[in-house]
């Protein structure tokens, strides 16, 4: 049988979320070493045209427009993806491990009765499969998972495990109807969306964190515009989150998100175990701290010893520089 | 009401873990906990306790004898019974086995309401909870942060969706992970811990539940854990030189864009 590799495409405001291009990108890979086929799976309402974002990167576009699939609910989304998972047998699904996919992923495996390895960072093939590589105990350890193939084998990936190729393909779309079955014992009373221009804290490739030493909610608005200077976003460590200063969603760390941007700013963190659990796995970490020796400087690549205050703003003036040389 | 709720006891974060020799098995401190985000569950249960009438708390875990402890402390926070599902011969490690074994106990024990972690801080996966809500045919809904009893039948709950929150009226039987942000759990009160010390948590063999047992077997583990490895370490850190917060900024920059080439 053909080891067809599927990928749920994501959508945020309409648009294709980073995460899934960087899974399609790495389907790519995968499909070509099993000489199969790359789908990827776009459903939701009036998503026809973004089909041409995905089909230079995937070898089939399966398209789901219905009106019921307008917001995300696990029930209509799941009964969706069964009938084309059941029609179509894949050998691997694939997805973000962000909101959506933690909850919808586990409900369509035990559906299945299939393998689930979640929140992976890597992928790699062994004897006539593939293993998962999948950081357990906040990164202490790395492990390598095989999977039972007799049903479809779901994974999710952490945002920013992959990078994104340019896409030389041209997926052939095709239309599938299935009903969207919603579960008569949940309604959706409502949304509250806070409608953001800023990119998802999991899937910023650039991140600036704030913690206790920034003294005051608002010192933070420096973060920010560095932050926006970047295209990324501002984090923050639990203790300023507990002080109110921040949001919850900004929390980077073990009872927070977790992040791996190419580039990790800490300023005034301490760089407790916690808080490095939810960022080690940034590809570049600089640390800013006037302690010498605050424990983020074990995990950072970089750091400046000093106080915060005096390098920020001269920091922003330098990545504003830095920006407008491109 | 009868809530159940599932928690695991897991290794705490600051627990050294040494991976063994053959990279096959990992020898962990001997320093455990109740999963951080399953206080949340265990405080939840108890605050609809405290607000309504005929509340029953139940809750359960898969593991061995020493996840007894886990157990207790919820006791110890309040909760009314306590049942240890022994693990000795499952699947541990496959969290199909996991929500397999859950919730055939849940369907024998009989409930409202099933609470559980957003997710387990070992494995970090947050499945088991809508998978044994799928098993058991009941609606769920992940990382809730807010949540409010109707009445004896229906509960209003907001969580964590994609860029903000969703309300949710669904009608019980159904399942809830929990989250931070939900309440702050308590700490027990010595009264508590007395009592906790002293219950008796009667030990379930899966054997005795209604599943097919070869689905939950250690062989018939999905998944498979070929080998353990130990993050890359990083470099030591280069600390930036320089007389003043400016000079220090510019190597910064520099070594980001010519050594790191992240800018
Ligand atoms: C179960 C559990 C879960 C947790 N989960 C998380 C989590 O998800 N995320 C998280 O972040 N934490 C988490 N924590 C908390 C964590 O252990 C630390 O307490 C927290 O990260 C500390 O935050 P901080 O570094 O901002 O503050 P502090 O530890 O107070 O550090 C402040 C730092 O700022 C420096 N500083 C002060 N002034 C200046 C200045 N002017 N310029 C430069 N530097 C300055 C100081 O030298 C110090 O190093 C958790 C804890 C527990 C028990
Ligand atoms: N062995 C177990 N016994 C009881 N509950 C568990 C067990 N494993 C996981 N859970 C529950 O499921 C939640 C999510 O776990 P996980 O899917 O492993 O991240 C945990 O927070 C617990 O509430």
């Amino acid at each position: 049988m053909a080891k067809d590799i599927f990928v749920f495409v994501e959508l945020k405001e309409g648009a294709v979320r980073k995460v899934s291009l960087e899974l399609l990108s790495k389907g790519k890979e995968i499909a070509g070493h099993f000489s199969s086929s790359l789908y990827a799976v776009l459903i939701g309402h009036n998503v026809k045209g973004i089909a041409a974002t995905v089909q230079p990167y995937s070898d089939k576009v399966i398209v789901i427009d219905n009106e019921g699939l307008a917001e995300y609910r696990w029930d209509t989304y799941a009964s969706v993806l069964e009938g084309i998972l059941r029609k179509y047998n894949p050998y691997a699904v694939l997805g973000g491990s962000t909101v959506t996919g933690k909850d919808l992923f586990p409900r369509l495996a035990a559906r299945f009765g299939s393998a689930i390895v979640s929140d992976a960072v890597g992928i790699d093939f062994h004897d006539s499969g593939i293993k998962i590589k999948k950081p357990l105990f906040g990164g202490k350890v790395i492990s390598w998972i095989t999977c039972s193939e007799d049903s479809a084998i779901f994974i999710t990936f952490r945002p920013n495990s992959f990078g994104i190729e340019k896409g030389s393909l041209n997926g052939e779309v095709i239309e599938e109807q299935f009903e969207a079955a919603k579960d008569p014992k949940m309604n959706l009373a409502g949304t509250e969306k806070h409608v953001s221009e800023k990119v998802d804290l999991q899937e910023a490739d650039f991140i600036i964190c704030g913690g206790r030493g920034m003294k005051g909610p608002e010192h933070f608005q420096v973060l920010e515009e560095i932050a926006g200077i970047m295209g990324g976003r501002v984090g923050a460590s639990r203790a300023v989150v507990d002080s109110k200063w921040r949001e919850y969603e900004d929390q980077v760390g073990k009872s927070g998100k977790t992040v791996s941007p190419k580039l990790y700013i800490g300023c005034g963190i301490s760089g407790a175990l916690h808080h490095t659990m939810g960022m080690d796995t940034s590809k570049v970490i600089v640390a800013i701290n006037k302690d010498p020796n605050a424990p983020i400087f074990h995990y950072a690549d970089y750091g400046i010893v000093d106080d915060a205050f005096a390098v920020l703003p001269v920091l922003r003036e330098a990545l504003k520089k830095t920006r407008e040389e491109i | 009401m009868n809530i159940l709720i599932f928690i695991k006891q897991v290794a705490d974060t600051e627990a050294r873990i040494i991976i063994k020799g053959d990279h096959k098995s990992l020898e962990i401190e001997n320093k455990y906990n109740m999963n951080f985000f399953d206080e949340f569950a265990v405080e939840e249960a108890m605050r609809i306790k405290e607000k309504n009438k005929d509340v029953q708390i139940t809750v359960c875990t898969i593991g061995s004898q020493k996840a007894v402890e886990a157990l207790r402390t919820a006791i110890a926070m309040g909760a009314d019974r306590a049942f240890l599902l022994d693990g000795s011969k499952a699947a541990t490690n496959d969290p199909l086995a996991i929500s397999r074994i859950l919730s055939a106990f849940a369907k024998k024990e009989g409930f409202d309401m099933i609470l559980c972690g957003r997710q387990a801080i070992d494995d970090e996966s947050a499945n088991v909870g809508a998978m044994a809500a799928e098993f058991l045919g009941i609606p769920h809904v992940s990382a809730i942060l807010k949540m409010e009893v109707v009445d004896g039948n229906a509960v209003k709950v907001e969580n964590e969706i994609e860029g903000g929150r969703g309300i949710f009226e669904v009608k019980l039987p159904a399942l809830f992970t929990t989250q931070k942000g939900l309440n702050e759990p308590r700490v027990p009160l010595i009264t508590g811990v007395m009592k906790a010390m002293k219950a008796s948590i009667p030990v379930v063999d899966p054997a005795t539940l209604d599943i097919p047992q070869e689905a939950v077997a250690a062989e018939a583990s999905k998944v498979t854990i070929l080998s353990y490895e130990s993050p890359q370490e990083r470099p030591p850190v280069k600390i930036i030189e320089g007389e003043t917060p400016e000079e220090k900024v510019k190597n910064l920059v520099k070594a980001l864009k010519e050594d790191a080439k992240v800018l």
